[in-house]
């Protein structure tokens, strides 16, 4: 796995996420910042940063992309999110486009 | 008769990821369970920068160091599992398993289920 391959995605408390990019791009907003250079200031150095993600969100976010990669590929398992992150998930998941 | 299923690679179903914390920072590996620690320490290498040698790789919750030569399979190391990182430091030993958990996660509900509707 190479560094190139990867993007880091920072929470809103400074929280580091290092994912592979194929799994970040799942996310519409994050596959645009990282597909237009020069619009998104964020997105150089492969980093983006989150301030109004927090972190366990953004860890379940996360967890979301690596699912949903396994889940297009045939292999079809639930993806259990606890009742209390819900609210602060769907808000992130509409903001990532996701 | 029966429709013919599609072949499938083995790597295909055993694809899995990993989640390597250490302080603040989590790296999602992709890995199959078949892999060695050895391998997975290598890709680790390309991120951080870390020679295999200085790295530890740890099993939690239970905290058991992982072994080299084994493959993640043999050490029940499943989908999504949480393996702690720690480096070798200056002195040639390896330091403590120190992740930092934010403190917005609500771990229990004794108090006030802070409901303002």
């Amino acid at each position: 796995m190479k560094k190139e391959d990867t993007v880091k995605l920072i929470s809103a408390e400074g929280f580091e996420f290092v994912i592979d990019k194929k799994a970040a791009m799942v996310s519409q907003t994050i596959r645009n910042m990282l597909t237009s250079p020069g619009s998104f200031a964020e997105s150089e150095h492969g980093e983006v940063t989150f301030p109004e993600i927090s972190t366990t969100i953004l860890e379940k976010i996360c967890q979301y992309f690596y699912w949903s990669l396994q889940y297009a590929s045939g292999k079809e398992t639930e993806f259990h999110i606890e009742p209390e992150l819900t609210l602060e998930l769907i808000m992130a998941a509409n903001y990532l486009d996701t | 008769m029966s429709q013919p299923s599609r072949p499938k690679s083995p790597d295909d179903q055993t694809v899995m990821y990993i989640r390597v914390k250490r302080n603040k920072t989590t790296y999602f590996l992709q890995c199959v369970p078949s892999e060695s620690i050895l391998q997975v320490k290598e890709k680790l290498e390309e991120l951080i920068d870390q020679p295999v040698n200085d790295q530890r790789l740890i099993l939690m919750p239970n905290r058991e160091v992982l072994d080299d030569s084994k493959s993640l399979a043999d050490q029940k190391v499943e989908n999504d599992a949480i393996i702690a990182l720690t480096l070798r430091k200056d002195d040639n030993e390896f330091e403590e398993v120190n992740i930092i958990r934010p403190n917005d996660f609500y771990q229990s509900r004794e108090t006030d289920g802070g409901s303002n509707w």
